[in-house]
C-alpha cells in the first residue's frame, strides 16, 4: 500500500521539472509542519472520535505556499510516513490501521486537497493583483469542501457505517472550524508570499 | 589554475513591487590564492553573497567565478564537491539526528559500501574528537559541538576549499577558540566571513566589503583597522538607527529568529 | 527539548535478536499487521497477535516503560473510538477495531525501536529502487524524509520561542504576532536547509542515474 503511494509521489516528482535541493527542503519542512500541527492535541468532535486539529490549516497552507506539485508532495509525505508507523496522525495515531477508522477519508484527502489548492493558488498569484486574499480564500474553500469534506463524509459512511445524511451532519461539525482555518491559512500565506516573493512563482531576472 | 578567480562579477536580485533590481555586488574582480582569507563587513554589505558565489549557491548576474578551473555555473557539481561550505547555524546544516549518521550521509555519494562508509565516518569523527558524542542527538550537543560536527561532516569528503559563513557568530568564547584552533590546523584553503575581528586577524589576507563593493584588500591588521574606522565613521555620521544597528552587529549578528 | 525528540529518541541501541533481524522482515511484519487489521474478524485473534507483538517489543530489550508510553499516546483516541463502536456495533467489533489499531502501533514501535534512522532510510531507498524506471530517485526521497524528521523538533521549538518573544514584547494577545513569525521563520529555515543540502552536494537530481 504505502509502496505504491510512494511510487506515485515519486513519479509525480519526475514528471515535472526536477526539484532542486531548495524544493526538497520546502517539501520536507512543510511535511514536518503538517506533522507538528497534528501533534498539537486536537478536540474530539461528537461521538465519532474524529478530532479537530490544525492539520487542515497546514495542509491548505502547503498548497497555498508551495503550489500543486510540491504541496501534494508535502502532504503526501506526511500521510505516507504516518502510514509507515510514525505517530503523526491526530491523537498520536499511526499506521495503516487509521484506514479502518472514521478519519480515513480526511487523511486520504489531505494530499489531494493540497494539490487542488496549490493549483488554484498558482493561477491566482499569476493572474491577479487585486483582492488576492479573497481569491486565495475561495481556492482554499472550494478545495476543502469538495475534496476534504467529500472524502471525509465518504470515509465516515464506509468505516463508521453511517448513512449519507448522518455522515453529512457529523461532518458539518467541522465546517465552521474549517472556514476559520482557511481564513488563517490565507493570512499566513499572504505574509509568506510577501516575505518570499519567489517561493511559488519564479520571477524573471 | 590552483586558485579562485572572480572576473567582473555583479549580482542583482529582483525586488517585489519595484522594477529596479537591487544590486548586491557590483563589478568584483579578484584572484584568491592565499591559504587563509577573511571577509569582513557590515550586515547586508554583500559578504554572504560573495561567499555563496564560491560554490554556485548564488549565480552571478554578470561576469563569472572560476574555482580551480571550474566555472561555478557550468560545472556546479564539480565545484560543490571541491568547495565545502559551513553555515552560521549548524542546525540548518545537520540533516541527520545524530552526528555519526550525518557524517555518513556526507559520504553516501562517494562511498557506496556501507561498511567502508561507517569506518571512514568513525575516522573523521575521531579526528575532531567527536567520537564520544557521535551517537547523541544533535539537539543535545552544545553550539560549539554542533558547529564542529558540521565542519567534520563537510570535511569528511575532503574538499580542497573550505568556505565558512560567520561560523563563530553563535558560539561562546571558549568554542570560538576551539573553532579557531581547528581551522588553523586544516590543510584546506579557508575563506571565511566573520564579525569576529580576532578571528579575522589570523588571516593571511582580508577583504572589507561595503555596499556591494570591495573597499579594502590586503593584510589582516590593516584590514581590521580600516573596518573599525569605517564603522566609527558610519555611526558618527548616521542619523538613522539602521546604520547604528549595522555596527552593533559587529559583535552580535542578527539571528533572524532562526536559532533554536 | 520539550519532548521534541520523540521521533528521534525512538531507537534503542541493542543487540537483541530483533535488532539483528533483517529490516525487510521487520517491514514485512509491520505491513502484515496493517493488512491483518482489515482481515481479522475475531477479536481474540487480534488479542493474540497483540500479545505476540508486545512480546517481540520486550524481547528487543527496549523495556516495558517505552511500550506503555507508545500505547499511552493512542489511548485517548482509542477510548473514544472504542466507546462509539461499542454503542454502534457492539462489544466484540469494538474490541477488534481497538485491538487492531494497537497491533499496528506496537508493531511500528518494534520497528522504530530496533532500527536506526539511517537504516530505515536505506530500507526506503531499497523499496523505492524498482520504481527508478518511472523516474523515482530513492536517494533524494530518503533525504527528504530525513530532513522532514529532523525539522519537526525545530518547528516545535520555533512555536515556543515565538510565544516567548511575543510575551516579552507584550504582544501575547495579538494573534498575528503569535502566529506569523513562526511560519516566516519556518520558510526561511526550509530555504536555509535547501541551501545547506545544495552546498553539501546532497539532493541534486542525479543525472547519471536517471539516464535521460
Amino acid at each position: 500500500m504505502s509502496n505504491t503511494d510512494s511510487a506515485t509521489a515519486l513519479r509525480t516528482a519526475a514528471s515535472r521539472k526536477r526539484w532542486s535541493p531548495t524544493d526538497l527542503g520546502l517539501i520536507a519542512v512543510f511535511a514536518a509542519l503538517v506533522a507538528a500541527s497534528a501533534i498539537v492535541p486536537g478536540i474530539p468532535v461528537g461521538a465519532l472520535g474524529v478530532p479537530i486539529t490544525l492539520v487542515t490549516l497546514t495542509v491548505m497552507l502547503s498548497g497555498l505556499v508551495l503550489g500543486a506539485g510540491r504541496g501534494f508532495a508535502a502532504a503526501g509525505l506526511y500521510v505516507l510516513l504516518g502510514f509507515a508507523g510514525l505517530p503523526i496522525f491526530s491523537g498520536g495515531r499511526s499506521g495503516l490501521g487509521i484506514l479502518a477508522t472514521p478519519s480515513a477519508g480526511y487523511i486520504i484527502a489531505f494530499p489531494l486537497a493540497a494539490a487542488a489548492t496549490g493549483y488554484l493558488a498558482g493561477v491566482v498569484i499569476r493572474r491577479t493583483i487585486k483582492f488576492r486574499a479573497l481569491w486565495l480564500f475561495g481556492a482554499a474553500m472550494v478545495s476543502s469542501i469538495v475534496i476534504i469534506h467529500g472524502l471525509g463524509v465518504l470515509g465516515m459512511m464506509v468505516n463508521a457505517k453511517l448513512d449519507f445524511t448522518k455522515a453529512f451532519i457529523a461532518d458539518l461539525a467541522f465546517v465552521p472550524g474549517d472556514i476559520l482555518k482557511n481564513v488563517l491559512a490565507v493570512i499566513i500565506a499572504m505574509a509568506i508570499h510577501k516575505a518570499f516573493p519567489d517561493v511559488l512563482v519564479r520571477r524573471v531576472k | 589554475m590552483n586558485s579562485i578567480s572572480f572576473s567582473r562579477v555583479s549580482v542583482r536580485v529582483a525586488v517585489d513591487g519595484s522594477d529596479a533590481p537591487k544590486t548586491l555586488l557590483s563589478d568584483i574582480s579578484l584572484d584568491l590564492a592565499e591559504r587563509r582569507i577573511g571577509v569582513i563587513g557590515a550586515n547586508g554589505s554583500g559578504k554572504s553573497t560573495l561567499l555563496r558565489l564560491l560554490n554556485g549557491l548564488v549565480e552571478p548576474s554578470e561576469g563569472s567565478v572560476v574555482v580551480h578551473g571550474d566555472d561555478t555555473v557550468a560545472a556546479v557539481r564539480r565545484v560543490r564537491s571541491n568547495v565545502g561550505f559551513v553555515f552560521t547555524d549548524p542546525l540548518s546544516q545537520l540533516v541527520m539526528p545524530t552526528g555519526r549518521e550525518d557524517v555518513e550521509l556526507s559520504l553516501r555519494r562517494s562511498i557506496r559500501n556501507s561498511k567502508e562508509r561507517a569506518a571512514r565516518a568513525e575516522a573523521v569523527l575521531d579526528r575532531f574528537g567527536l567520537l564520544p558524542l557521535a551517537d547523541q542527538s544533535i539537539y543535545e550537543l552544545s553550539g560549539g559541538e554542533r558547529q564542529l560536527l558540521a565542519l567534520a561532516a563537510v570535511l569528511a569528503v575532503n574538499p580542497t576549499v573550505l568556505v565558512l559563513d560567520e561560523p563563530s557568530t553563535l558560539l561562546d568564547l571558549r568554542n570560538r577558540e576551539l573553532l579557531r584552533r581547528t581551522l588553523a590546523g586544516l590543510d584546506q584553503q579557508v575563506i571565511m566571513s566573520t564579525h569576529d575581528l580576532d578571528l579575522a586577524l589570523d588571516m593571511d589576507r582580508v577583504l572589507v566589503v561595503e555596499s556591494g563593493r570591495i573597499v579594502f584588500d590586503g593584510g589582516a591588521a590593516e584590514g581590521v583597522a580600516r573596518y573599525r574606522a569605517l564603522c566609527a565613521a558610519a555611526v558618527d555620521s548616521a542619523t538613522e538607527d539602521s546604520a547604528k544597528e549595522d555596527c552593533a552587529a559587529m559583535d552580535k549578528r542578527w539571528l533572524g529568529g532562526v536559532q533554536k | 527539548m520539550r519532548g521534541n525528540s520523540f521521533l528521534i529518541a525512538n531507537y534503542v541501541r541493542g543487540n537483541s535478536i530483533i535488532h539483528r533481524t533483517p529490516l525487510w522482515l521487520k517491514f514485512l511484519v509491520v505491513a502484515a499487521c496493517g493488512t491483518a487489521s482489515f482481515l481479522i474478524v475475531d477479536w481474540s485473534v487480534s488479542l493474540v497477535i497483540l500479545a505476540i507483538m508486545c512480546g517481540l517489543f520486550l524481547l528487543s530489550g527496549a523495556g516495558l516503560r517505552r511500550l506503555l508510553r507508545a500505547i499511552w499516546i493512542v489511548t485517548p483516541i482509542l477510548v473514544v473510538i472504542g466507546l462509539f463502536q461499542w454503542w454502534q456495533l457492539g462489544g466484540p467489533t469494538a474490541a477488534r477495531i481497538v485491538l487492531n489499531v494497537l497491533v499496528c502501533v506496537v508493531a511500528a514501535s518494534v520497528l522504530t525501536a530496533t532500527t536506526p534512522v539511517q537504516e530505515l532510510l536505506d530500507g526506503v531507498v531499497a523499496i523505492a529502487r524498482p520504481f527508478r524506471r518511472f523516474g523515482a530517485d530513492p536517494e533524494r526521497f530518503a533525504l527528504t524524509i530525513a530532513v522532514m524528521l529532523r525539522s519537526i523538533p525545530f518547528i516545535a521549538g520555533a512555536f515556543s520561542d515565538v510565544r516567548d518573544s511575543a510575551r516579552a514584547r507584550g504582544l501575547e494577545r495579538n494573534p498575528r504576532a503569535l502566529v506569523l513569525p513562526v511560519f516566516i521563520t519556518t520558510v526561511a529555515y526550509a530555504r536555509q536547509t535547501g541551501d545547506a543540502l545544495a552546498a553539501r552536494g546532497l539532493g541534486e537530481p542525479d543525472d547519471a542515474a536517471s539516464g535521460n
